[in-house]
């Protein structure tokens, strides 16, 4: 029983790569015709203006946007070699591609227990193994000194730059290859938000990251990779210094020196 | 554990909860069927128009459907009993809510108003039975001394039930005063209106909707009502044709010969629960109709331009200014009316429980054996506790039933159902067909249902069979709620780990839910503690010795109070069966509101933390 995720579980590579994607909200074409490689262990930001489509296909990634009633999604996303939208084990892609969401989501929990639920979903339930897993998880998340004396305290009680950490350690828990993360910046203090952002480099040794944000200067920063959105097409998408140097697009220029968005 | 594999395991999980929705849905259409099964035949014999229509009721208990009818079965008299005891209750229940309502929100002081509330809400969990004996015990010989009878009649009845819908008239109207746009209070003060003009002439016409829905919700408790009324109404198969005219509602008819009707009339007791239900039914599709409108009106209104808004306000005040130099006195008339109401009925409920208290709590000091004393039959020496067994029994059968399926339902409901699902929309509008029948009529059911079911005479489980499809809207209702109040982003987040369904439902979900949940647990169990109605053909209304089994027949709490203060001779231990409904009810109340209180504090984060 311990194992019966582990025996069947899809193995999954760590670079995304897309063609031809489109997404439909009921009548409303969210995504258009997009294609993207996404490499591995690097950091891969998407920007745009709000409502350009860019978390809605990011979704697309581990597919949470099965959850939205009339949601259609076509074309073909592969992870390594994996058909994502095939037949596969939806819960076993999501232990692969884990996400942080804009606002931070703990658990009404304790913080072990928040860092040992994605563990346990997966029958992981001896202490030793979990003790080890949460203080790995918050080493790698930065925050084991912080945190270590009040792992039985509630998650609710922690700042907001916490929290968000917190989820980001929670998401590590179950070793994913690839992480998501949805503006995960959005609703922090300027600390925090270094402190998020010195953590995404420090996570490419291992795992592949693909950011949504609205702040040019955060994808500058952190991204090797950029992609800009607008009206639910990838306008223009490579190495962050040439979209911020040199874009190829009259819109991308127009938007990444502020003139619309 | 291995035998299923996690996406057969998540299939079943749905099933189950599916299931459980269904049994909602089953439950409304057999009570239907019965009902209509059994009273058909009556129909046909009486006639329907000879039956609504004819104003003469003098059943023969001999009457079959074989042979000619002897007796006469007409309900005019009680229908027009049942529709002249509403209006009374509105008119006093009603308009005494109403001017709470605007007491607590704009003229009492905010410490003192929160108490009111609170005093208010636990008073509506009161048994009916308990507002009955009252009456019977206080109003009935106040009343007397003006009457030229022993003071019961639709004046008696009028007030009784306009007390009990109270409550209800005076939360709902208030939840719509509160509404009202904080803007709309300040732009009239900022055109010289005074407060008390400003309370009247733009706060509550802004929330006129949600003050009708609260009274048509006051009507609908007022129609259903069955044992305070059948108490003090005298019961006699007439028009009420004055304020101590005794008269008789449908749901009085039902109770008072049940017990021992023959075939047709029977029969033709069934049918009263019918056109009761139909009544009934009606109220409800208008409170629907109107309190939907009243959302559409408040989400047009937020749409709107904010700037539109405000100068269509100001230039209906301007229209009104002048209006309002004549209109002075009318409204300095309604301020007086607010303060004296909101006093009126905290004095009324007050004196309910005070003077209950007061008669019952010596009496049980003096005899505390009446609780837990050997019961003898010799008339000495009656005991409650046959009762509160009996009771107990009641509580845990029905909450054993009701509260799985209630909490499977609500689940069904809420994680899976998708909106436009007709399936869904059928097992919501179930749901509000059985939060809407009285409960005379669930006692109808379960006599015709579950009683020929288990045996043909009336047990223990046959009446909390019956209570607990009357416990599931509740229970339905609030775990909705509760679980509607956990955020998705705690949903979206256990998915994203990789967790099932079922698993985010049951370690994220239901333990936030969770005092939510148990809040309406007890709430249902404050509910089987006070009914009586559906529990009288059930269970049986007979006080006996302590029931052996769950097959035994038995009084409870509320049902002896009934029986006890019937019979002229037990008026004291009526008194302590009162004093100990009203402390388990209140207590009941009092520990759901604490714990729906937690649940909200526990969604901000307020629990351990720091």
């Amino acid at each position: 029983m311990a194992n019966k995720h582990s025996e069947q579980r899809t193995l999954f590579g760590q670079n995304i790569s897309v063609t031809g994607a489109n997404l439909w909200y009921g009548d409303f074409h969210a995504v258009k015709n997009i294609s993207v490689e996404i490499p591995e262990r690097k950091v891969t930001a998407f920007i745009g203006p709000s409502g350009c489509g860019k978390s809605t296909f990011l979704k697309c990634f581990n597919r949470m946007n099965d959850l939205v009633p009339g949601c259609r999604v076509e074309g073909e996303f592969k992870i390594g070699d994996v058909n994502i939208y095939g037949k596969i084990d939806i819960n076993d892609l999501r232990r692969n591609v884990g996400m942080v969401f804009q606002k931070p989501n703990p658990f009404p929990m304790s913080v072990y227990d928040n860092i040992a639920y994605g563990p346990r979903t997966f029958d992981i339930h001896k202490r030793s193994v979990l003790d080890e897993i949460v203080e790995t998880s918050l080493r790698q998340a930065a925050m084991w000194d912080e945190l270590k004396d009040r792992l039985d305290k509630s998650a609710l009680g922690l700042s907001g730059g916490q929290q968000q950490r917190l989820c980001i350690a929670r998401a590590l828990a179950v070793k994913p290859g690839i992480i998501l993360m949805d503006e995960p910046t959005s609703a922090l203090d300027p600390i925090s938000t270094g402190k998020i952002e010195e953590l995404c480099e420090e996570l490419t040794k291992t795992t592949t990251i693909v950011i949504v944000t609205h702040n040019m200067q955060q994808a500058t920063r952190i991204s090797d990779k950029t992609g800009f959105f607008l009206l639910g097409e990838l306008v223009e998408f490579g190495d962050t210094d040439d979209i911020f140097t040199d874009p190829k697009d009259e819109r991308t220029e127009r938007y990444i020196t502020g003139r619309f968005g | 554990m291995t035998i299923l594999s996690a996406k057969n395991k998540e299939k079943l999980g749905k099933a189950v909860f599916a299931t459980a929705a269904v049994v909602c849905v089953i439950a409304v259409a057999a009570i239907f069927a019965f009902l209509i099964i059994k009273s058909i035949p009556a129909f046909a014999k009486i006639g329907v128009f000879e039956f609504v229509f004819g104003d003469n009721w003098s059943p023969d208990r001999l009457d079959t459907y074989d042979s000619p009818l002897s007796g006469t079965y007409g309900i005019l008299t009680m229908i027009v009993g049942t529709l002249s005891a509403t209006v009374g209750a509105l008119m006093i229940g009603g308009i005494l809510g109403y001017f709470t309502a605007v007491f607590l929100v704009f003229y009492c002081p905010k410490k003192l108003g929160r108490i009111l509330s609170a005093v208010i809400n636990l008073l509506a969990g009161i048994p009916s039975v308990v507002y009955g004996f009252f009456g019977i015990v206080f109003l009935l010989p106040l009343l007397s001394n003006i009457a030229p009878n022993n003071g019961s009649g639709l004046l008696a009845t009028s007030i009784i039930l306009g007390i009990m819908i109270l409550p209800t008239v005076v939360s709902l109207s208030k939840t719509s005063l509160e509404a009202v746009p904080r803007a709309y209070y300040e732009g009239s003060v900022a055109l010289g209106a005074t407060h008390s003009e400003t309370v009247f002439r733009i706060m509550s016409p802004a929330a006129r909707s949600g003050i009708t829905a609260s009274l048509i919700l006051g009507i609908g408790r007022a129609l259903g009502e069955t044992m305070a009324v059948v108490m003090v109404a005298g019961n006699a198969p007439t028009y009420p044709d004055g304020i101590f005219s005794s008269f008789r509602v449908l749901t009085a008819n039902i109770v008072m010969e049940m017990g021992y009707a023959g075939e047709v009339q029977e029969g033709a007791l069934v049918a009263t629960g019918v056109i009761l239900l139909f009544f009934v039914l009606l109220v409800n599709v208008l409170f629907r109709l109107i309190s939907k409108k009243a959302v559409e009106k408040s989400v047009k209104k937020q749409k709107s331009h904010r700037r539109g808004r405000i100068s269509a306000l100001t230039k209906s005040i301007k229209n009104n200014i002048s209006a309002f130099t004549y209109k002075i006195k009318a409204v300095s008339i309604c301020k007086g009316m607010a303060l004296f109401s909101g006093i009126l009925a905290a004095v009324v409920l007050v004196l309910v429980i005070g003077f209950i208290f007061s008669k019952g709590m010596p009496y049980l000091i003096k005899n505390p054996s009446i609780i837990y004393g050997k019961y003898e039959f010799a008339s000495e020496n009656i005991t409650i506790l046959p009762s509160i067994i009996t009771t107990l029994y009641a509580v845990a059968i029905s909450l054993i039933i009701a509260v799985p399926i209630g909490i499977m339902t609500a689940i069904f409901l809420n994680e899976y159902a998708g909106r436009d699902n007709i399936l869904v929309r059928i097992i919501r509008s179930a749901i509000d067909i059985l939060a809407g029948v009285p409960s005379i009529v669930y006692g109808l059911f379960g006599m015709i249902a579950f009683v020929p079911l288990l045996g043909g005479s009336g047990s223990i489980l046959a009446g909390a069979l019956t209570v607990s499809i009357m416990l599931l809207p509740t229970i339905v209702r609030s775990t909705e709620e509760s679980l509607k109040s956990v955020a998705d982003a705690m949903r979206e987040g256990s998915l994203a780990l990789g967790a099932g369904k079922l698993r985010t439902i049951f370690k994220i979900v239901l333990p936030s839910a969770l005092p939510g949940i148990l809040s309406a647990v007890i709430l249902s169990m404050g509910r089987v503690i006070s009914e009586s109605a559906p529990f009288l053909y059930t269970m049986g209304s007979v006080i006996t010795s302590i029931p052996t089994g769950i097959m035994d027949s038995g009084a409870t709490l509320a049902v002896a109070l009934y029986q006890l203060s019937g019979e002229g001779w037990y008026i004291n231990e009526a008194y302590a069966t009162a004093v100990v409904l009203i402390v388990l009810v209140l207590v009941l109340n009092f520990s759901a509101e604490v714990l729906a209180g937690k649940l909200s504090k526990k969604l901000k984060g307020e629990t351990n933390g720091k």
